[in-house]
């Protein structure tokens, strides 16, 4: 038989009892849709997650720490140099590495702006970093641009707050950055600081003199750009001041003639020991292999990704357990496929016998039950498959709040959009992808035709002679 | 099996045919080590009253039960060892089925229920319906093609299982009491039409009945009784056994 006839005589089979095959896709469609949901929540939960993490700070950034020897507590031979820096851009999917370093010393720094430094800030977090790396590091310049030259340095969003007006009274002295709340529970707009960082110039004041002598170093910077606050980045980013290493290398010899530094090691000239560096893997999945290599070169490391693993861990068997409820529905239906083509046969038995008696292939016969059995899955699948986007979309729309109480905005078809597709700021409950579906779909024809199976030989066992039979 | 061989070779060979059925306890022997050759062109008739094995014989003629002991050939294949798949290539290729209940699928018209043989060889749609509207003009249902079996009457049933039977030019036509349900006007008609079809094609019947009538249309009436062959006569030369 032709491939077409079999599959023109499955699908009147299939129509001449409707009734039935409407119920048996039904169980299909339920099962089939209660896996894709279930596994779907399980997924929009990892999204979640990662969400999540990523808000606390880059997933694919590791930050390297001066490792100390187990047990000992002694710092190890590995040194967070120049060579350092090197040998992690030379490990393979390392994206960038950006070497950081911050000012330290044993006596305050100040900071000073204004006309006759009438604006003071009495502690300054100064840091030195490859500006080269900032941009692929995930730095954001929200004003300004990169410092080109030795004295021009980055300030963080809020560094101006941080300054009191010498000239006003206590009290009064200081603008409040956090500005509270309004009667409906919105974040207050906070005033302006007292001067714009972008055009006044910043002095450091480095004082190095103890009771009895006064000793001051000053240096004035000009600040060309404000970064963005970023948690996961570091402090400075919000309230610090951010230069390029030469730059700063160049002021730590400055405060070293000045006498505010203790001289150096021999060959100091230009060697500097970074406090930290940072790593950025070019892929996600690279992270934990690159931070393995790394630890065993003695460093100590941190990053998200054994929490993301964890967390991912975690997920996964959520999703299983999810979608075992919803293989216990198709489980069902799969019962039920498999009934109905019992039943189905049974009623067949003269028929199929005649087939048989006219030169029907046993294989032909096999066939046609078994497409039978599969249409019944697949067509159960897509429109599980169907369903299963519309609940999506709805519970995501529940949970955005567009639907339900408030309406806020309503549904609009971006609203939707976001809700099938997420985005940035859209956090999905439940998420399917397109492998989701597709699996699916094979998985409930695949169901359909081992439901098949049974009842398909069962036919085949039928008689030739069952047409001759009088009734 | 070879086109246009001389007439007095046999087509069916049964060789010393046995066939038992367990019922309970007891061993009932259905066909006691027949022996019979039926001719190319014969219309053989296979008469008895009911329980006389008649039917179990065309069921091992056909190939549709095996047998316990002895050999059915056809054109020189022993049927009885086919396997299920040379079996139904075999059918395919020679042989046809009228049934008493006609045995036309319900949910098919008169054209797609003639043309199924076709369909099974693998013959595309409009070929095999093209030919099956043929046949159905033969057989004078010409004008209801696209009825389908609950539309019709017994006779016109049978009419479309004669040419179901004939359409593949089988060369051999098993017929299971084939107006059994027929009253004696159609039963002339589709008598006459079965003979028409196997004098044109040259064609052997077999046919099962328990009518007396149907000797008419025999050329050979092979009786059967409690399993055994009482009497085997051709019309024009007896020949009592």
């Amino acid at each position: 038989m032709r491939l077409t006839d079999i599959a023109r005589m499955c699908i009147d089979n299939l129509r001449r009892r409707k009734g039935r095959t409407i119920l048996t896709v039904l169980g299909v469609f339920i099962g089939c849709t209660s896996i894709v949901v279930m596994v779907s929540i399980g997924i929009g939960m990892n999204e979640q997650q990662n969400q999540m993490l990523s808000q606390m700070g880059d997933l694919s950034i590791i930050e390297i720490s001066q490792g100390y020897g187990e047990g000992t507590g002694t710092p190890s031979d590995a040194k967070l140099d120049d060579a350092a820096v090197e040998t992690f851009r030379s490990i393979e999917g390392v994206q960038a590495v950006m070497p950081k370093v911050s000012l330290s010393l044993d006596y305050p720094v100040r900071m000073l702006a204004g006309v006759n430094d009438r604006y003071t800030c009495d502690w300054a977090e100064i840091v030195g970093l490859d500006t080269d790396a900032m941009e692929a590091m995930g730095y954001e310049i929200m004003d300004g641009t990169m410092p080109k030259q030795e004295g021009e340095v980055l300030a963080g969003q809020y560094l101006a707050y941080d300054f009191m007006d010498s000239l006003m009274p206590e009290g009064r002295n200081y603008v409040d950055r956090w500005a509270g709340y309004d009667e409906q529970g919105n974040e207050i707009d906070p005033q302006d600081p007292f001067f714009d960082m972008m055009k006044t110039p910043i002095t450091l004041e480095f004082d190095m003199g103890d009771a009895l002598t006064e000793k001051k170093y000053r240096k004035e910077l000009k600040v060309t750009g404000v970064t963005k606050e970023d948690d996961g980045k570091g402090w400075e980013t919000a309230e610090g001041l951010m230069m390029d290493i030469d730059a700063m290398k160049k002021l730590m010899a400055d405060v070293r003639e000045a006498g505010g530094m203790p001289a150096a090691g021999s060959a100091a000239g230009n060697q500097i020991s970074y406090s930290t560096i940072l790593v950025k893997a070019a892929d996600i999945s690279q992270v934990s292999e690159i931070e393995g290599s790394i630890k065993g070169m003695g460093y100590n490391t941190y990053s998200m990704e054994s929490m993301r693993q964890s967390m991912e861990e975690n997920a996964r068997q959520v999703q299983l357990m999810l979608g075992g409820i919803g293989a216990i529905s198709l489980f069902v239906a799969a019962i039920g496929i498999t009934n109905t083509m019992i039943m189905s046969i049974s009623e067949r038995t003269r028929e199929i016998g005649i087939m048989k008696a006219l030169g029907c292939y046993v294989r032909d016969i096999r066939a046609l039950f078994l497409m039978e059995a599969g249409t019944i899955g697949l067509l159960g699948g897509v429109i599980g498959c169907m369903v299963s986007l519309i609940l999506s979309v709805m519970i995501n729309l529940f949970s955005m709040g567009a639907i339900g109480e408030g309406m806020e905005g309503g549904i609009t078809w971006d609203v939707i959009c976001s809700a099938l597709l997420g985005g940035e700021d859209v956090t999905r409950i439940s998420v399917i992808p397109p492998g989701l579906m597709l699996f699916a779909i094979g998985f409930s024809v695949l169901v359909g035709l081992i439901s098949g199976y049974y009842p398909a030989n069962k036919a085949v066992k039928i008689p030739a002679l069952e047409a001759i039979k009088h009734e | 099996m070879e086109k246009g061989s001389r007439r007095d070779r046999p087509v069916i060979e049964v060789r010393r045919l046995r066939k038992e059925y367990i019922m309970g306890q007891e061993r009932v022997v259905a066909l006691k080590d027949i022996s019979l050759s039926i001719m190319r062109g014969e219309i053989c008739c296979i008469f008895g009253t009911s329980g006389s094995g008649k039917s179990t014989l065309l069921n091992q003629l056909a190939g549709l039960e095996k047998p316990t002991r002895g050999q059915v050939l056809i054109g020189g294949v022993p049927v009885s060892r086919l396997s299920e798949n040379s079996l139904a290539a075999f059918r395919q290729k020679h042989v046809g089925f009228v049934f008493q209940s006609y045995n036309l699928l319900p949910e098919l018209t008169a054209v797609e229920n003639v043309a199924m043989p076709l369909m099974f060889r693998g013959v595309p749609k409009t070929a095999r319906e093209l030919e099956a509207k043929k046949m159905l003009c033969r057989v004078g249902l010409g004008s209801r093609m696209n009825h389908y079996p609950g539309q019709m009457s017994g006779g016109q049933q049978q009419r479309a299982g004669i040419a179901r039977a004939f359409i593949t030019r089988p060369d051999i036509v098993f017929a299971d009491e084939p107006t059994g349900n027929l009253d004696s006007r159609t039963t002339k008609e589709v008598m006459e039409m079965i003979q028409r079809f196997a004098r044109t094609f040259h064609q052997t019947i077999v046919l099962v009945s328990h009518d007396p009538e149907m000797t008419e249309y025999a050329d050979r009436i092979v009786t059967l009784m409690d399993g055994e062959i009482i009497r085997d006569v051709k019309t024009g030369g007896e020949t009592e056994k």
